[in-house]
C-alpha cells in the first residue's frame, strides 16, 4: 500500500542521485532537470559507497531535507559471486549509518523483483520474497537496512522494485528487449533460450523515471512493484523487434539454459498509486529505442569518418 | 412467548419470520428510537417482501427497548449480527453486552439460543459462564442462515434447521421442539462445535465455489474461451450440481463470508491446521475486487468521468459492506465518478470524489466510461440508445453481462465482461 504525503503536483526539494551515471540515474536526471528540479547526481567516482569514509563522504554532500535516490548498485552483468554482493552490502550499509544520523525529507530506493521467488509467476507486492539469487538477497537486505535506518527518523521511504527495464542507455545488455535490440540493429540476428516461450514483463526507462518523479512530488512511502502488467514472451518480443527491423533479423534459437517460467505481474497496486502514469507500449518503445541506437551509430560513424 | 434481542438485520427478520409462523414474539433491542421506529411500522433495512409480512404479523409481534420485558418470554434468541471489523474480525463486544442483559432478565428457567454468528468453542464458554449465576438457563447455538436479498424466503422456508447443545444427545425443551417443527424441515442435533463450524463451513463452501469461478473465468479472459459456455457444464455435473455456485463476481464480500473465512484463519493459527487454500480465497478476492479498476485503467487515457451503476455489494440489497463499487470509487479519486443506486447510500465525506444521481441515465451524463458494479435487474432495461447520447465514450464495463451484448455491439459500444475476453482493438 502506497502513502502519498504530499499531494500531487506537491514542491520537489533538491534530490541527490546515488548511482547517477548509472542507466536509470542518468534517465532521472535528465527528466527532472528538464522539469527545472535541482538534482545532484553522484558516481561512484565522486562518491564511493564502498569506501571506508563513505558516511563522510555523504555527510558533506547531502544536505538537511534532500531527497535522495539509491540507484546505485553492481549490476549482475559486472558479478554474480558473492565478493560483488559483499560491495553491494557494503553499499547499503553505509547509506543505512548515514540515514540514521541525517534527516532527509524522502528516500527512494530502486530494488528489483529479483527480490521474488523465481517461481511465482503472478507477482504483487505481497508475494512473498524469496529470492533466488545473491543479487536478489543483495536487494532484499538493503531494502529491510535501509527501513530500519529510516523507521525511527519517521523519513518516508519508497522500494520500487520493476521489472526488467530497457531504453537505448542501457549498460547492462541483459537478455531482452537491450541485447536484442542491439543485436538485431548490429548483426541482424536475435538469439533465443529455446523457444523463448518465457513471459516476461519490460518497462521503459522513461516510464520508471517518469514513476520515481511522481513518487517525489508526493512523498510517496511504501514498496511497489513497477511494471505495466502485459508480459510477452521473448519469442513474440523477438518478432516485434524484427518487424520494427522491417523483417531482416534472423530469430535463432540456441539451448536452453533453465526451465520455462512465466512472470507476470497485479498492477493494481500501480495503477492506484499513480493513476496519470501511463507505460509506454512496447512497440513504441522498441521503435524509439532502434531509431536512437541508429542515430547514435551514425553519429560515431560520422565523428570516426571524419 | 419468543423473545428476540438484538435488533440488525438478522434479529428484525428473524422475528417477523416467528411472528409470521403464528408465535406471539418480543422483540428487544436497547436502542428505544429504533424499537420506536419498528413498532410505527418503519423497517431500517431492506429486505424484499419484509414490509408485507411486518403487516401481516402485526398483532402477534412488539418491539421493545425495556430489557425487563424478557421475563414473559419461555424461548430468548440472541439475534445480533456480529459486527466485523475492517479484516474481518468478529467483534464480540456488543454480543456479550446484549448476552449479559438476557442472562440477567430471562424468566427462570427460560431457553436461550444463540442465533449470531459465533466461531466455533465460543457459545460453551458462554454457557459455562452462565451456568454460573443461572444454572436454570438452558443455552442452545442455531445456525442462521439467511442471505441478504432473499432473507424472508430463507426465514420462512430453511432448507434445514441446526441446533447445537452442551451435548449432542441432550433433549430439546418443549417450547424449542413446537418452534422448530413449525418451519417443517429437518432438524439436525449435534454438539456446540459443530453447529458453530457447520455455520462457517457454508460459508466456506460458497467461498470455495467463488473463488474457483472466479479463478476459471480469468483463465477464460486470458485464453480467449467463454465461462458462460462452460458453467452449465458443470452445473449438469452431478458431482457439482445444478444449484451451484459459477457465475464469476468481483470477490467476495458483504462481510459474511469474509468473518468465517477470517475465523478459519484465526483458529488454524492458533491449533496448527492448515488454512492455505482459505489464503488463497482471500488473496483471489483482493485481486478479483480490482478487476474494473484494471480494466479501467487500460482502456481510459487522461482524466475521464465515470458512470457507476450500483453501490452495494449486491443487488437485493442497500449493505455496502466491503461493496467492489465503493472500492472503485476511492480508487478512481480524483476522477469524478457519478453513482446510482436504487437502494444504497455512500456517506459523500468520505467520497469527495463521487456525484450521487437519482437516476441511471443521469449517471451516465458526460461519462467516458460506464461501470454497472452492481447487477441489478432494473439496469437491464436501462435505454442503451440513451446511454449512449449521454455519454462522452463508448466505454462499458459490465463485469455480470447484465446489458444486452448484441444491443451493445449495435451502438459501437466497447463491453468487458467478466469470463469473457476482452474486445479486441481495431488497428489505427
Amino acid at each position: 500500500m502506497i502513502h502519498h504525503h504530499q499531494p500531487a503536483h506537491g514542491r520537489i526539494p533538491r534530490v541527490i542521485i546515488l548511482g547517477g551515471s548509472g542507466f536509470v540515474g542518468q534517465a532521472l536526471a535528465r527528466r527532472l532537470g528538464r522539469q527545472g528540479v535541482e538534482t545532484v547526481p553522484l558516481t561512484s567516482t565522486q562518491l564511493d559507497l564502498c569506501s571506508p569514509n563513505a558516511v563522510e563522504l555523504l555527510q558533506e554532500v547531502v544536505m538537511r531535507d534532500d531527497a535522495l535516490v539509491m540507484a546505485a548498485a553492481l549490476t549482475p552483468d559486472r558479478g554474480k559471486d558473492v565478493l560483488t554482493t559483499m560491495r553491494n552490502v557494503t553499499m547499503g550499509y553505509h547509506l543505512a549509518a548515514f540515514l540514521q544520523q541525517t534527516q532527509c525529507s524522502h528516500v527512494i530506493y530502486l530494488s528489483s523483483d529479483a527480490v521474488y521467488d523465481d517461481g511465482a509467476s503472478l507477482l504483487r507486492e505481497t508475494t512473498p520474497s524469496s529470492p533466488a539469487t545473491l543479487y536478489g538477497q543483495m536487494h532484499l537486505l538493503r531494502e529491510k537496512m535501509l527501513r530500519a535506518a529510516l523507521e525511527p527518523q519517521r523519513c518516508p521511504l519508497l522500494v520500487l522494485r520493476p521489472c526488467s527495464v530497457y531504453g537505448a542507455d542501457d549498460t547492462h545488455n541483459s537478455y531482452g528487449p537491450n541485447r536484442f535490440l542491439r543485436s538485431a540493429v548490429s548483426e541482424q540476428r536475435i538469439a533465443l533460450f529455446g523457444d523463448g516461450e518465457e513471459k516476461r514483463d519490460h518497462v521503459h526507462v522513461s516510464d520508471l523515471c517518469h514513476v520515481m518523479h511522481q513518487a517525489l512530488a508526493q512523498r510517496s512511502e511504501g514498496t511497489l512493484n513497477v511494471a505495466t502488467g502485459k508480459a510477452v514472451s521473448f519469442l513474440e518480443l523477438a518478432e516485434a523487434i524484427r518487424g520494427i527491423c522491417g523483417g531482416t533479423v534472423a530469430i535463432e534459437r540456441t539451448e536452453r539454459r533453465s526451465p520455462v517460467t512465466h512472470r507476470h505481474f497485479d498492477v493494481s497496486s500501480m495503477v492506484r498509486a499513480f493513476p496519470d502514469v501511463r507505460f509506454t507500449p512496447l512497440t513504441e518503445g522498441l521503435t524509439d529505442y532502434r531509431a536512437k541506437l541508429l542515430d547514435a551509430a551514425r553519429s560515431f560513424q560520422e565523428a570516426y569518418l571524419r | 412467548m419468543i423473545g428476540f434481542v438484538g435488533l440488525s438485520h438478522l434479529g428484525i427478520v428473524s422475528s417477523v419470520a416467528t411472528a409470521a409462523r403464528g408465535f406471539g414474539v418480543l422483540a428487544y433491542d436497547p436502542d428505544p428510537a429504533l424499537a420506536d421506529d419498528l413498532n410505527n411500522g418503519h423497517l431500517p433495512i431492506f429486505e424484499p417482501g419484509l414490509d408485507d409480512l411486518l403487516a401481516e404479523c402485526w398483532p402477534r409481534l412488539r418491539f421493545t427497548s425495556a430489557a425487563a420485558d424478557l421475563r414473559r418470554c419461555e424461548l430468548v434468541y440472541l439475534s445480533l449480527d456480529m459486527p466485523t471489523d475492517d479484516g474481518g474480525h468478529a467483534e464480540l463486544g456488543p454480543f456479550g453486552a446484549l448476552l449479559k442483559q438476557t442472562v440477567a432478565h430471562a424468566a427462570s428457567g427460560a431457553t436461550l439460543v444463540i442465533l449470531s454468528q459465533l466461531s466455533p468453542g465460543c457459545t460453551r464458554r458462554w454457557a459455562n459462564r452462565i451456568a454460573e449465576s443461572r444454572p436454570d438457563l438452558r443455552l442452545f447455538y442455531q445456525v442462521e442462515t439467511l442471505i441478504l436479498g432473499g432473507a424472508v424466503q430463507r426465514a420462512m422456508q430453511p432448507e434445514r434447521l441446526i441446533v447445537g447443545c452442551a451435548d449432542a444427545q441432550d433433549e430439546l425443551p418443549g417450547p424449542y421442539v413446537m418452534l422448530l417443527q413449525a418451519f417443517g424441515c429437518p432438524v439436525f442435533r449435534m454438539s456446540y462445535e459443530s453447529a458453530e463450524l457447520a455455520k462457517i463451513a457454508v460459508n466456506v463452501h460458497l467461498a470455495s465455489a467463488v473463488s474457483v469461478t472466479n479463478t476459471l473465468a480469468e483463465l477464460c479472459e486470458a485464453v480467449g474461451a467463454d465461462w458462460n459456455e462452460i458453467a452449465p457444464t458443470l452445473k449438469l455435473d452431478r458431482r457439482i450440481g445444478p444449484h451451484a455456485y459459477l457465475s464469476p463476481g468481483l470477490g467476495i464480500a458483504g462481510g459474511n463470508l469474509e468473518r468465517d473465512l477470517t475465523a478459519v484463519q484465526a483458529l488454524a493459527s492458533e491449533l496448527g491446521t492448515d488454512c492455505g487454500v482459505v489464503d488463497a480465497f482471500l488473496m483471489n478476492s483482493r485481486h478479483r475486487r480490482d478487476w474494473a479498476l484494471r480494466a479501467l485503467h487500460a482502456e481510459l487515457t487522461g482524466a475521464s468521468t465515470v458512470a457507476l451503476l450500483g453501490l452495494s455489494y449486491k443487488p437485493g440489497t442497500s449493505s455496502t459492506k466491503n461493496s467492489p463499487a465503493l472500492q472503485l470509487v476511492r480508487d478512481l479519486a480524483p476522477a469524478q465518478v457519478r453513482a446510482y443506486d436504487p437502494r444504497a447510500e455512500a456517506d459523500l465525506r468520505e467520497y469527495p470524489n463521487l456525484v450521487r444521481t437519482s437516476s441511471a441515465l443521469e449517471a451516465c451524463r458526460g461519462a467516458s466510461a460506464l461501470a454497472v458494479m452492481t447487477p441489478w435487474p432494473e439496469f437491464a432495461t436501462v435505454p442503451l440508445a440513451e446511454v449512449k447520447l449521454q455519454m462522452n465514450g463508448n466505454l462499458i464495463i459490465d463485469p455480470f453481462g447484465i446489458l444486452d451484448a448484441d444491443q451493445c455491439d449495435l451502438l459501437g459500444f466497447s463491453t468487458i465482461r467478466l469470463g469473457k475476453p476482452a474486445p479486441v482493438k481495431e488497428a489505427a
